[in-house]
Order: structure tokens, then sequence, then C-alpha cells
């Protein structure tokens, strides 16, 4: 039996072995090549699977069944044949319930009564009952606790963005992410814009020197309220509180880390550094609950002078903006799908083929997939190919760098990416359970001790 | 012709298969002569210090749970197959027969060769990293991870055995956050109620109020001299000059270094329990009125003392922070004003109105142990020896003041036995920066800086740098690179002993 499985996954990495020298680590494989006659260099348009590697059935679980894990789930079933979805954990019944009839209504997947676990400890029930892969979907706060018990019980994993709220989350993830690393796991970390097709080949045309060397960088996340819940009755403190997370900055990490993170993470890849220190500010202006700000604006400083400028704004009737902006010392771009000369000219533009056209069905270096189950279909294929792919790492730091923005902020003060690392700031409560009480809704005021 | 070419060849071949053979026998002699000297029973037939056996019998490299024992070579040689490897092994085995031979090993000082100074260089980073490749394994603490993570960050900087340090040959030394640190102290019989009222430019005894600590202030009256040394002085270093005409005003100076009695006493009043994120958002000392108000040092980390004792030994290992906050604290408790002597200060009450290198007659040529002739004849040291706790008389501790004789002005150990910090920040040209020909008075030294001045030398200094003038520095981040926690400690310097201080107190002449 055991020989026949070595021998099947052997076949299955000979029959795969073409996508993962195409596929690489991320995706991403452009190979630069320069003719000897033409000195500009060119890129070689990537392939992207549109479907993950075949291979050994693997079996998900997840922590977290709100919107988002739900949706995982979804793009684990899209990435492919061979996912079976066996275990779901919630610290309300009501999530798991929700998550469990969708799965059922629209995959007909069932999920046993036994595998569905409630509670602060139901992680370690979904890690315990024969998985290979874990979904992490919680509020970010618990991310840091649940990433370490997953690789320490050696899953691959899964888990949503942002990996922190504070220094110290963020540090406990970057060292989890190096015990996944030598145990041989595959992280993924939900940064869906390094699995865009329009990112990812503007991406490799800037770094040909398409548009020179980058000099400056803003990014925007700016748009309307987010939802909130109020408490109600018959609710305990801790459960208004986490039904209503995202207004919450030990739960969350204020909106700059929970959501402005994408951008600034962007900005973090296409540069290939990280800010040393930060200055900002924000407020809180119309917010209905919750302790955090509802805008920031925070001036980022790298080691070589460069600033990235990035603001994030959750305001009704208000200019929006989600996206990022990078300026070159020959030119600019979006990040996304275009670049240009600092006179205006294009240099270069992504545009994916018509839906249904003849173009997209014959070449899969177009094809609009879905960026979130595009990210699932590289996890799937790492893990079944077993190829380098730990996403982790750069996560934190860009987690790590919002928090430094939110520090920032709240305090008025300048502040380092150094003083991150050695920072001993643990937000939250001492002990979380259904009986905490006594989180006092405190709005930072910067400025003061 | 032909046969003669044959002859040469067959001549040839002989050789060739000679030369094989002993080429041969020579590699298998001298692998077997490298595997002979290579055993753990080898390195102890001569290893007369049966402590180093014990201590490595009881460590985790040979006694833990896997069984596996790791052997002499294997920490204290490079990992074989190296291009040093062989070098290594006959530059140790030279000094170790030299030693052996030319050595009495009662008179080595083993405890100071188990100090991670000494330890680092009998000892292969890359010999450690050749089994523990794996430095996250999934039984590894959070604090591990956290660690681990800092290393990967930062391996430039670190060696494994700057947190590591025992882990070859076993030792008691605490391991952790001394929490009841100062507490095992016994109830003093003596109480001070008051502190000393100064009523005249005269010796007074401190007491300090509420503990049972008392010290000897001393008047030093002021007057003109030269700071810093003249360019020919033996031993001098470029930030010792030019050499300028300082006035310093009177003032009284502690007659010896701040004990560990009179630290401790500050530090079981002011500690504070749980780690504070000081820093940048720290309140300035002198916003705060009442001794009560001062959040003291935190527990340390390990044994402050080196487990070389407490009582009038003089304190050591306390930040440049802890210091300040020291001098704060008993300035509140006494009603005066006490702080830590400038620079100018410092070296016009070192010197005790003598402009020499030291304030006793002597060439610190003859005293050097840098010399090799002073190495192998020796030198005639009686008069050093009886003023300056240093390298060639400290067995590399520090001592109590009772040990030796006091200067001109009846100050006890301002050379040698630990550095001292004062005021100033450093500059290697801040004399230069003094107006030139001009007699400058009360000089505080760079209105800014990253690290202060240190003076007079240490235990483990040679007698170039215990001169009055010999100039050195705090170095802040080297002092706290093993210092495990994070962030680091604010109270403790994890990797420098030998650094102490002395206050002084400004007189006012009514």
């Amino acid at each position: 039996m055991e020989d026949q499985s070595k021998l099947s996954g052997r076949r299955i990495f000979l029959k795969n072995a073409a996508s993962i020298a195409a596929v690489g680590a991320l995706g991403s494989s452009f190979i630069l090549k320069s003719c000897s006659g033409d000195k500009t260099p060119k890129v070689v348009a990537p392939t992207f699977l549109d479907q993950a590697a075949e291979g050994k059935v693997l079996k998900v679980g997840l922590v977290g069944c709100g919107g988002r894990g739900t949706g995982a789930l979804f793009n684990f079933l899209n990435s492919g044949p061979g996912i079976e979805i066996v275990a779901l954990g919630d610290v309300f019944a009501d999530r798991i319930g929700r998550c469990r009839n969708q799965l059922k209504e629209q995959r007909n997947v069932e999920v046993a009564d036994e595998n569905c676990f409630t509670g602060f400890d139901a992680y370690e029930k979904v890690l315990d009952s024969g998985i290979d892969v874990v979904v992490l979907a919680t509020p970010p706060y618990f991310r840091a606790q649940h990433f370490d018990a997953a690789v320490r019980a050696r899953k691959h994993v899964f888990m949503e963005k942002p990996l922190a709220v504070d220094p110290v989350g963020a540090r406990s993830i970057m060292a989890s992410a190096k015990m996944a690393d030598t145990a041989g796991l595959k992280v993924g970390c939900g940064t869906q814009r390094h699995h865009e097709r329009d990112y990812l080949t503007t991406y490799e045309h800037i770094k040909s020197g398409l548009m020179g060397d980058i000099v400056g960088a803003n990014c925007y996340w700016n748009q309307g309220q987010l939802w909130f819940v109020n408490p109600q009755p018959g609710m305990s403190e801790m459960e208004a509180m986490l039904r209503d997370w995202v207004n919450w900055t030990w739960l969350s990490g204020d909106h700059i880390v929970e959501q402005h993170m994408h951008n600034i993470d962007v900005i973090n890849w296409f540069t290939g550094k990280i800010p040393s220190k930060a200055v900002g500010f924000g407020s809180r202006q119309r917010r209905p609950t919750g302790d955090q700000y509802d805008n920031f604006s925070v001036d980022f400083v790298y080691e070589d002078g460069m600033h990235m400028h990035s603001m994030c704004r959750q305001i009704n009737g208000c200019a929006n903006n989600v996206s990022e902006f990078v300026v070159g010392t020959k030119g600019q771009s979006n990040c996304k799908n275009y670049v240009e000369d600092l006179q205006g000219n294009k240099l270069f533009e992504f545009t994916y083929a018509e839906e249904g056209s003849d173009a997209e069905r014959e070449s899969s270096g177009v094809k609009n997939v879905s960026p979130y189950d595009q990210e699932i279909i590289d996890l799937v294929t790492a893990i079944r190919n077993n190829t380098p792919y730990n996403e982790a790492e750069l996560c934190a730091k860009s987690t790590m760098v919002a928090i430094m923005g939110r520090i920032s902020a709240y305090t008025g003060k300048e502040v380092t990416y150094e003083e991150m690392m050695n920072s001993n700031l643990k937000l939250g409560p001492e002990d979380v359970s259904m009986a905490t009480t006594g989180v006092k809704a405190v709005v930072a005021v910067p400025g003061v001790v | 012709m032909n046969k003669k070419a044959k002859t040469v060849k067959k001549k040839a071949k002989y050789f060739i298969i000679a030369g094989f053979i002993l080429g041969a026998t020579f590699i298998i002699l001298s692998s077997k002569a490298i595997k002979y000297t290579s055993t753990d029973e080898f390195c102890m037939s001569c290893h007369v210090h049966p402590h180093a056996e014990d201590a490595w019998r009881l460590s985790t490299h040979y006694d833990n749970a896997s069984g596996v024992v790791v052997h002499c070579v294997e920490c204290h040689l490079p990992p074989p197959g190296t291009v040093h490897y062989l070098t290594a092994k006959a530059v140790t085995g030279a000094r170790d027969v030299y030693g052996t031979l030319f050595k009495d090993p009662e008179e080595i000082n083993w405890e100071a060769k188990r100090r991670l100074e000494a330890a680092v260089k009998h000892t292969y980073q890359e010999s450690c990293m050749t089994c523990h490749q794996n430095l996250f394994p999934r039984q590894l603490s959070a604090e591990g991870m956290d660690a681990h993570l800092y290393y990967s960050n930062n391996s430039e900087k670190l060696n494994c055995l700057n947190c590591h340090l025992h882990v070859g040959h076993y030792s008691d030394v605490p391991h952790e956050q001394q929490l009841n640190f100062g507490a095992a102290a016994a109830e003093p019989a003596v109480i001070f109620e008051q502190a000393a009222e100064v009523t005249g430019f005269e010796k007074f005894t401190e007491t300090i109020p509420g503990t049972s600590v008392q010290f000897d202030m001393l008047p030093i009256e002021g007057g003109t001299f030269t700071l810093g040394s003249p360019a020919k002085e033996p031993g001098r270093s470029f930030n010792e000059g030019p050499a300028r005409n300082v006035e310093v005003s009177s003032f009284f100076m502690a007659e010896v270094e701040v004990t560990w009695d009179m630290y401790m006493a500050f530090f079981n009043e002011t500690r504070s329990e749980g780690r504070k994120d000081a820093g940048a958002f720290a309140q300035s000392l002198d916003d705060i009125t009442s001794p009560d108000a001062i959040s003291g040092p935190t527990p340390p980390w390990g044994n402050p003392d080196q487990g070389w004792g407490f009582g009038n030994r003089p304190a050591i290992t306390m930040s440049y922070h802890a210091a300040q906050t020291f001098c704060r604290w008993l300035s509140l408790k006494t009603g005066k004003n006490y702080r830590m002597p400038t620079e100018a200060e410092w070296e016009f009450a070192a010197r005790g109105g003598t402009s020499t290198p030291y304030f006793f007659e002597g060439n610190p040529k003859d005293f050097t142990r840098t010399h090799w002739l002073n190495r192998i004849l020796g030198a005639d040291t009686t008069l050093i020896n009886s003023y300056i706790i240093y390298d060639a008389n400290s067995q590399l501790k520090t001592h109590t003041p009772d040990t030796i004789w006091a200067n001109p002005f009846g100050l006890k150990n301002m050379l040698g036995n630990v550095w001292e910090f004062v005021a100033d920040y450093y500059a290697e040209d801040a004399f230069a920066q003094y107006p030139e020909g001009q007699t400058i008075k009360d000089p505080k030294g760079p209105e800014t800086g990253n690290e202060r001045v240190i003076r007079g030398g240490a235990f483990n200094s040679d007698a170039y740098d215990v001169r009055s003038a010999t100039r050195s520095q705090t170095q802040h981040d080297a002092w706290l690179v093993t210092d495990p926690q994070i962030p680091k400690s604010i109270w403790w310097y994890s990797d420098s002993y030998d650094v102490g201080f002395r206050v002084v107190l400004e007189w006012n002449a009514p």
C-alpha cells in the first residue's frame, strides 16, 4: 500500500512537473529573456493554473465560520477535485449553522455533527479532527494563537489577513512561519492581490525596469462606513464585542490594520522593502460602536529616505478610493494594470480577455479567475506538489507596518519598525472567555502619555 | 636506450606505488591520530580541571532525554571537513600542550574562563549550527520562538552562547528573571531616621532615612588642574587630549563607589514588578518630587553580582538610566542634590593634585602585561597593587574598598575596580571642543550624544587603562546583546559587569 501511494505520488509529480515549473511558489513565474540583438528585457506572460494540480485528497477544516471563512471554503471547493470539508469551529453555534447550511444548499457538502465545534477552544478540536489543511478566519486577535497551534499540529494553513493586532502577535506569526518552513508546511495568507494576474503582470514589468527605480508610493482605502452590530438584549459583553469585532481595536487592529493593510502590503511587495518608521494621525468622527478610529493618514519613511503616504477612511459621503500608486525614476503605475512614463505616455497596460471570447478560451494567461479562488488553487497546488509556499512572513511584516502606523496615530509619536520588533504591546483582556467583562471602549488620544 | 627507458619507467612505477603506499599509510595513520586525539579521554588526559568534566556530564549536552552525548571536539573545534579544522586542531593542541607543561592549573582562573567573552573563543558557532539545524522545533516555547526570531533577524550580532552559555558545561547560575532578587536581605539592626546634615565643608557620613545604609562623603576643595594627559604619556589614547586647563568648584565626593548595599536599598524601595514600556514615554526624573513616585528597576535576569557577592563590593551591571534614577532617589531621600560627577570633577578628584599617569609614582610601561618582557620577567608591582584593583591582582572580579589604599584626597578605587559612569556625553574629541589657552570653569562636556563617558578602568583592565586620564564610553546596544527579554531591560545591562558609579554633592559655600 505504502509503495503504491508513493508511486502514485511520483506519477502525480511527473504529471504536474510542467505546471510546477511554470507556476512556482506564488503562481507567478515570469522569465526574463534577454535576446542578444534586443536589449530591452522581455517579460514572458505567466502561466496560471485555472485549477489546482491533481493529487492527494485534502481534508479541510475551518476555524471562524463567518462570511470570509465560509467564502474560503467555497474557494477551496472551486479549486478543483479532491477537496473535502470535514470540520467547522466557531465561538458561536449560529455561525456554524449558517456555514453548514450554505455548504449544503450550494454545494451539497455535509459536515458531520461530531465535527462541528463551538467555543474558544474549537480551534484545537478542529486541528485534532484529522484534517490536512486548516482555514483560520476568526477576528485577527486570535490568529497568532491559532497559527501557532496549527503549525505545531503540522497542518497546512490558509489564514486571512491581517495576521495580528499587536507587535507581540505579529512576531509570533513571524516565528511560527519559520517553524512552518522547517516542517515543510504550506501557508497562504489572504493577500489575494498576489494572485491577481493584472497585479502580477504589472509587477513583473515594473521589476524589469520599465519605469526605473521606485522612488515614492501612495496607497488608499477610503470607503464608506463598514458594518456594525449594536449590543442586543441577552448578549454578554464579550459576545457583543465579538459580533461587532471590526469596530474594536483589540479584535481587528483598527481598520488601518484590518483593511488598509492590503494596500500597504502591495507597496511592500512592489518596493521589496519595509518602512523603518512612521508618523501618522487619525481620528474617530462617525463610527457608531467600538473604540476604533474611522480615518488615518500616515507618512511611512524607508531607510533610504523614500516615503509612502497611506490613507484610509470608513466614513459615508466622502471621496472613495481603494488603490495603490508608485512613482519611479522613469514612470509611474497604479500597480494593478498600467504603467506610463512621466509624460503620461502608456508604457504597458493589462487587460483581461472578454468573458467567453476566443482569447479567454485559448489562453489561461488572460482568464479572469477570481483571486480568492486563485490563491487557493496556488496553495493546494503547492501542497500537492510539495513546492515551497509560505506567504506568512511578508504578510506578517505588512501587518506589523500597519500596526506601526496605527500606534503612531494613536500616540502622536514617531514609531519605528525596530521599536515594533522589540515591543511587548499585547492588546486585549488577560483572559478571553464569554464571561470576560470590563473591556472599556477607550478611544486613543494622541499626545497624551 | 630502449632498455634504459624501460628501467626508468619501471623505477618510476615502483616509486609511484611506494608513494601511494606511503601516502595511504600516512593518511591512515594521521586519520588514526586525528581520531585518537579527538576522543574525550584524550582531551581529559591533559585537561586537569576536573570540574570541566563534571560540569559537562551534568550538562544537557551529556545528560539529556535523547541519550546523545556531545563530545569535547564537537564544540571546541570547527566541524571536521571545514578548511580550518586542522589548523584549529593544531593550534588548540599546541596551546594545551604548552599549558599542561608550563602552567599551574591551580593558578588559572577557571571561573573567568567560563564567562561569555572567554567561552566564545573556545567554541565555534558553526559547530553549534552543524547539529542545531532547526531553530524552530515543535517543542520550542513561545519565549524561545520570539528569541530565535530575534536571532534570525540579528544573527551577525549574536552568538549562540549569548543565551546558551551553560549548555556544554552545567552551571547553577539561574537563567531566568530573579523575581525574588533582594528579598532575602536580613532585617537590618539600625534604621536611620534622618539624613545627615551638612554643616560645613568637611567630611560627613550620609545616612539614608528608612534604611540601614550609610556612606562617607569627602570634601574636595576646588582648584585648577590639567584635564587630559600629555601627548607622551605611556599608554595614552588620542581621546585623552588635547589637555586643557580646567577649574572645578568645590564639591563632596563619595569615598567609595556605590556599593551593593547602597544600591539594594534603592532597589528594594523602588523595584517595580511588571515590565514597563518606558522608553520614549518615560516621565522625566526631574519631574518626580517624592521618592515614592519613583518606579525603579525591574528584577534582573541572572546574577547581577556575577556570583562574587554583594555587601561592600561596588554595584555593577546597572544601566546608566538606573544609575541616574538612583541619584534622583538618593536626592529625594536625603533632601540633597546628589548626582554623578562631571568628567572634569571626576578627573580632578582622581588625580588628587598629581599630574602623573597615576596618583602615585610609577610608569605604566613597567606595570603593563601587554609588554612581553614584563610577562616573562615579571614587574615590580608592589606600589600599584596597593592602590589599584586591575587585571594583574583582581582574579578578574571586583573587590571591596578595604583591600586597597586611598588616593591623596582620601578617595578609594577611583582607578580600577570598576569603571565609573560620569555625567558627560562621550565624544572622542571632547577636550578639543574646549577653547585653547584659557581656563575653563566647570566644563560639562558635549551638549548631546548617544553614549556617556566612563572613567578609571576596572578589575579587568591592563595597567595602561587604569591611568587617571584613561577615557572610555558606554556601549548601550552591545551591553544589552544577550538580554533575552523583549523589549530589553532599561535597568540592567546583560553584557557589562565592570562598570559602576559614584555620587557627588555640590557644595555651596554659605
